[in-house]
């Protein structure tokens, strides 16, 4: 009996948390004047779809929301890599100061320093370029990569690379071929999730991008025009942005949360 | 070959001097133990060999020739860790493959197998050779580190206590295992690390022995156990450890007498022991009996014996543990279990003044020894 229930409780959960994935599914494929009419049944149709291909513009925001947050998190990778492995290895003074500061960028909300950003990128050119927002993205993305690797690397005992050192190895390629192999998982796991933060970011290009770089999340106020709401629209360019990340994570998915717990590394 | 020599060599950790000028040579193809509680700084020392700390002050010299400089890739030192430190994401073959895989001494894939095959053999770990780290036993994974360091022929082997967490009985059997191994296959200079005297003992062609950084003695099996140079080294080997009391020396009638719990008369002093202690500034002595030279007897008919009270007695097989304490002084003695003793039984003790060993009060250094009685008592097991 209490299986049932607790099953009919899931399914409920599921449903509640699914439901707003599927309308926004079904509303991308009605059409315009369907819209107010009909629930579940009407006649689908791609139109929506098409008009987003058509005009041409929407690729081009798919792939500027690709460029920048790709190219935040790798350069998140390459930066934070070896920025976990200082703060989990060697000691030195304000080191705890650095790691929480790294932290810290998550804790003010982006609203809260865009007017100051907005009048240094305006200034030093960094406005509407690439290198500006993947520049920023680094606030959301580089201090998961950093902490949950510090963690990794502090899992990992140091005389695993003593005895790859002693073994033949020189110290570039300890850190190739042991270290990294050994924080895979959690490497994946941060960079993953830092790149929805990154993809799913909208105030940073509202703000610090104009024409040049627009991501589909701001594009999407596009469809909120003066007289009507293309809902339908919306609706499908919703679809395609989120496709991706939702794609990442559910092939990744086992890899998620295993990732971000530590310790990995064990006898 | 592989001669090694560490020159004044110091190191400090923030507030810690893990190493105080510390002096060693060792020669080549020599079974070297460094022999210390824990804390002492030999992990360090063997360390500093490896390359992987650089020393404060002082150097090392590997045959002959300084190694400062070398990071510890290029100093061709093999070490087993205390803790293993096996590769997690290798399997075993892999893992004592990694040296033969590594740009400073790779050979062709065929020359890799070979070697690691006649390794596992060696090491009884050829049925092993698919398994993860996280598989294996604590015993076979310091075969496989064992294993690991062996597969090269370095110039010099740096073992940090590799038999401290097996259990009593497989630590026994590897030393043994272990013995065999350096007599025959090794044939290459070993520097040997634990904080049991045992081994120490049974492995060691020298033995050093090393206190919060400081050399305390440097000598053979022999040396350190009949010879200590003082209390600290006495005190390290033997079990029980030497009791060790503080007496003041008198004279009374032309001999030389230890007042030991107010009883001066039941402790002559050895002529050849007095004659060098005559020489000594203070009165004030540490004499250490170790259990052997403690007789003990239920009654005392001639009176002539030192009284105590039993403290505990703990049977542990064939033998026993008897604690005897006199005044505020615990003896420990190695006895038979055979017969039983009470708590707070009376129990006298006399004890053998030929074979003392005397210290200084103030410095702990074995100020003498009598030499008086040749033929030695047997090896200690």
């Amino acid at each position: 009996m209490l299986k049932w229930l607790r099953n009919l409780a899931l399914l409920a959960y599921a449903a509640f948390a699914l439901f707003p994935l599927l309308w926004m599914l079904i509303i991308s494929f009605k059409h315009d004047r369907e819209m107010y009419h009909t629930i579940f049944l009407f006649s689908p149709t791609l139109e929506n779809y098409r008009v987003l291909f058509e005009k041409g513009d929407y690729i081009g925001y798919f792939l500027n929301n690709l460029w920048v947050s790709a190219g935040a998190v790798i350069l998140s990778i390459v930066v934070g890599v070896p920025a976990a492995y200082a703060l989990a290895r060697f000691k030195f003074r304000g080191r705890e100061s650095i790691a929480f500061t790294f932290l810290s960028f998550r804790f003010a909300p982006e609203i809260m320093v865009i007017l100051p950003l907005f009048l240094i990128y305006q200034r030093f050119g960094l406005y509407d370029t690439y290198l500006g927002i993947i520049w920023v993205y680094q606030l959301l993305t580089l201090p998961l990569i950093i902490w949950v690797l510090r963690g990794y690397f502090e899992e990992i005992p140091p005389e695993i690379e003593y005895a790859a050192r002693l073994d033949g190895y020189s110290w570039f390629r300890v850190f190739l071929k042991t270290l990294v192999p050994l924080i895979k998982p959690g490497l994946v796991a941060s960079a993953l999730l830092s790149f929805i933060f990154a993809w799913n970011s909208f105030t940073f290009p509202l703000l610090l991008a104009g024409q040049n770089v627009v991501t589909t999340t701001v594009a999407a106020l596009q469809y909120l025009s003066s007289d009507t709401v293309h809902y339908g629209q919306m609706a499908a360019a919703v679809t395609i942005s989120i496709l991706p990340e939702v794609l990442l994570a559910l092939f990744i998915q086992k890899h998620l949360v295993r990732g971000l717990s530590f310790g990995a590394v064990k006898g | 070959m592989g001669d090694l020599w560490i020159r004044g060599v110091s190191k400090r950790f923030d507030r810690v001097l893990a190493l105080d000028d510390v002096d060693l040579q060792v020669n080549n193809r020599e079974f070297f133990v460094l022999f210390g509680p824990t804390g002492a700084g030999k992990t360090t020392l063997l360390n500093v060999i490896a390359g992987i700390h650089i020393p404060d002050r002082g150097h090392v010299y590997l045959n002959g020739r300084p190694v400062d400089h070398l990071e510890p890739n290029e100093r061709d030192v093999a070490m087993v860790f205390e803790n293993y430190a096996l590769y997690p994401h290798l399997n075993v073959f892999e893992n004592i493959a990694s040296p033969l895989y590594s740009p400073r001494y790779r050979q062709p894939k065929e020359v890799v197998r070979q070697e690691v095959m006649r390794i596992a053999r060696l090491l009884d770990i050829d049925a092993l050779l698919e398994r993860f780290p996280a598989e294996l036993s604590n015993g076979q994974r310091q075969r496989v580190a064992l294993g690991r360091a062996l597969i090269r022929r370095p110039e010099v082997f740096l073992m940090d206590e590799p038999l401290v967490h097996l259990d009593a009985k497989l630590r026994h059997q590897m030393r043994a295992e272990l013995k065999e191994i350096q007599s025959q296959s090794l044939d290459t200079t070993t520097i040997y690390v634990t904080h049991d005297y045992r081994e120490a003992l049974s492995l060691g062609d020298r033995i050093a022995v090393i206190s919060r950084g400081r050399i305390e003695q440097v000598g053979t099996p022999e040396e350190v156990y009949h010879r200590p140079a003082s209390e600290f080294v006495a005190k390290a080997f033997g079990d029980p450890e030497m009791n060790v009391v503080e007496g003041e020396l008198i004279e009374d009638s032309g001999r030389m007498y230890l007042d030991l719990f107010g009883q001066p008369r039941h402790f002559p002093v050895p002529d050849d022991v007095r004659n060098i202690l005559d020489h000594h500034s203070s009165r004030a002595v540490r004499v250490g009996f170790r259990s052997k030279q403690i007789r003990f007897y239920p009654e005392d008919p001639e009176g002539k014996w030192l009284a105590g009270r039993v403290y505990s007695f703990e049977p542990l097989g064939a033998t026993a543990i008897l604690i005897v304490k006199v005044g505020d002084h615990s003896f420990r003695l190695r006895v038979s279990s055979e017969q039983s003793w009470e708590i707070d039984q009376p129990i006298h003790l006399a004890f053998d003044m030929d074979r003392a060993f005397f210290f200084s009060a103030s410095t702990g250094k074995l100020l003498a020894r009598s030499e008086e009685r040749k033929g030695d008592v047997p090896w200690p097991s």
